[in-house]
């Protein structure tokens, strides 16, 4: 049952360790309602990966709770038939490495998978795939095998057999590690338009120059992979402090003429600079 | 506050002893790394030619891939049960004209075949055409032992040439078969044919990640390369062979892993479900009686000549 004031996703306390010893989430716990674009904000090894893998359903907390659509999310749950295609229809994840996730022989065949294995009509799933290779502008790569395509191509052939399955909620891990600028500018795009369209966004990421139109949330995860603060992108990159704790920026030498001076780097070195020249 | 960095001096000075002006150092070729890194090229390049000849517009690429594969088992099976060698050579002699309307380089095609079969089936019939092994009547005397002549027989050579012929054949009609259909319709076709499809799938995984993890040791070979400077000798070679071995096992299984993980979040749960476009055209059932009716006609032409 669920009520239309009920949060999408919620997490509760939530402790993960590899192999029962390398811990990589501790004590993890936050909501998000519907529609919300929510960035995960934490240096490398900080369990942002982590956190998205237990989202997605795909490996379970040691501790604590997830519910997702008003369903409690266990290992046990998702062994049923039914409830496993309701969550997969629903939660879409693009994983960091294309090459892990693009594994068919061919284009078509990738962006098929998905609403194959969720049992879509034969007729349906092909004029889905179409739309979906119209919309990522890579119908020319339809026949293609997948080692014939660069990293950027990869990625679009990625979220194409994610976003063919229409999930309410999408999971991106590292959107633009290793894309050219092109690539990049381009995916942003094509995430403030999901966003636009309702859709619910999480991404992992360190690359705090994605943050500023999309996400209006940040979580941020410290290296010792707890959820250390919780507020909105303004307030967050406005924290120098916080940010610098949190390694996600660094002091910055550099020479401007004869003088040399420190600042930190990252967004808000703009935002200091203009307030500097005021 | 960022600690102060610490770049030790050495780091901030040029290194001496490696003199790059002079071209008097000993010169060494075709190091073994050097061979792997073309190798490796070399199948990422046989891989794009199958793929450009089975895209072109000829008469075994218009064909539907399942009817090429059912002809292609029926052909095979005939040229197993023919016992003589003009009826095999009919059927070769068809494959090189299937091979040249399909717009593939005889020449090419015809090296591709043979220039293998005396390492493999030369060697394994050698022996047969001994008059110690198959007795019968001496065509090329070599000798005698015990006042009997020995030497080649034409028994043996008979049989050996038939087993040469039909591996010819055999290799030609499979070759025919790759060469004019691109790696995912022939996979598709064996789903089609009922094939298992879990089966297809892990073909299918192996041939895709082969580039991906070729890649991998194509990395590690060329950073070994950029390393060396002196010439690397065989312990050390072991070594790097032995450990990079081990490094892409791990590379594979932490791959594997994911990739059943981004299986699992698309919603495959153990029984997988795939594209089926059934569409056979008039063409394809016509192609497929005339190979159903040239197997006829080799082993019907066959038992007519006699045993």
């Amino acid at each position: 049952m669920r009520s239309a004031s009920e949060p999408l996703l919620e997490v509760r306390g939530l402790g993960y360790a590899y192999l029962g010893r390398f811990p990589a989430l501790d004590e993890v716990g936050f909501t998000v309602a519907r529609g919300e674009t929510v960035a995960l904000l934490g240096a490398n090894g900080s369990g942002k990966s982590t956190l998205l893998k237990v989202l997605a359903g795909l490996i379970f907390p040691d501790r604590g709770s997830y519910r997702a659509f008003g369903q409690e999310v266990t290992e046990d749950a998702l062994e049923d038939a039914q409830l496993n295609a309701g969550f997969r229809s629903r939660l879409g994840f693009v994983f960091q490495n294309s090459d892990a996730q693009v594994f068919s022989p061919t284009v078509r065949e990738e962006i098929a998978f998905g609403p194959l294995q969720l049992a879509l009509p034969q007729d349906q799933v092909e004029a889905r795939v179409d739309d979906v290779l119209r919309l990522l502008e890579i119908a020319d790569l339809a026949d293609r095998a997948p080692y014939q395509l660069s990293a950027g191509q990869k990625k679009r052939v990625a979220i194409a057999s994610v976003l063919v399955t229409n999930p309410e909620l999408l999971l991106f891990d590292e959107p633009t590690a290793g894309l050219d600028p092109r690539s990049q500018q381009w995916l942003l795009e094509l995430l403030a338009e999901l966003a636009r369209a309702g859709k619910t966004i999480l991404l992992a990421t360190h690359d705090l120059d994605l943050l500023d139109p999309l996400a209006e949330r940040c979580l941020l995860f410290s290296e010792q992979h707890r959820l250390v603060a919780d507020a909105a992108t303004a307030d967050v990159l406005a924290d120098t402090e916080l940010l610098l704790s949190l390694n996600l920026i660094h002091e910055h030498t550099h020479r401007h003429g004869p003088f040399v001076h420190s600042h930190p780097h990252g967004p808000s070195h703009h935002a200091n600079r203009a307030e500097a020249s005021l | 506050m960022t600690p102060a960095r610490t770049t030790p001096a050495w780091l901030l000075e040029p290194e001496h002893g490696l003199c790059p002006c002079c071209s008097i150092g000993r010169r060494r070729r075709g190091s073994a790394v050097d061979k792997t890194i073309r190798g490796l090229a070399g199948v990422l390049r046989q891989a794009l030619q199958s793929e450009e000849l089975a895209a072109r517009r000829g008469l075994l690429q218009r064909l539907d891939p399942r009817v090429k594969l059912i002809a292609t088992v029926a052909l095979l099976v005939a040229a197993g049960l023919v016992r003589h060698i003009p009826v095999l050579l009919a059927l070769y002699a068809l494959t090189l004209l299937l091979a040249a309307a399909s717009r593939l380089p005889v020449g090419w095609f015809v090296k591709r075949v043979w220039l293998f079969i005396p390492v493999f089936t030369g060697v394994v019939v050698l022996p047969a055409t001994f008059s110690f092994v198959t007795p019968g009547e001496v065509v090329l005397p070599l000798g005698h032992w015990f006042g009997h002549p020995v030497g080649l027989t034409r028994q043996g050579l008979t049989g050996a040439g038939l087993i040469v012929c039909r591996v010819a054949t055999s290799i030609s009609l499979v070759v025919l078969l790759t060469l004019t259909t691109s790696w995912p319709r022939l996979l598709a076709a064996l789903s089609a044919l009922r094939v298992p499809r879990l089966l297809v799938l892990v073909i299918g995984m192996a041939y895709r990640y082969l580039f991906v993890l070729l890649d991998a040791v194509a990395d590690m070979v060329t950073a070994r390369k950029a390393r060396t400077v002196s010439v690397a000798n065989g312990q050390a070679g072991r070594v790097f062979v032995a450990s990079s071995a081990g490094a892409l096992f791990g590379k594979a299984h932490a791959l594997s892993e994911e990739i059943h993980q981004a299986m699992l979040a698309r919603g495959y749960r153990g029984e997988l479900r795939t594209l089926d476009r059934t569409r056979v055209a008039l063409a394809d059932a016509a192609a497929l009686v005339v190979a159903l009716v040239l197997v006829a006609a080799a082993v019907g032409g066959d038992r007519a000549l006699g045993l």
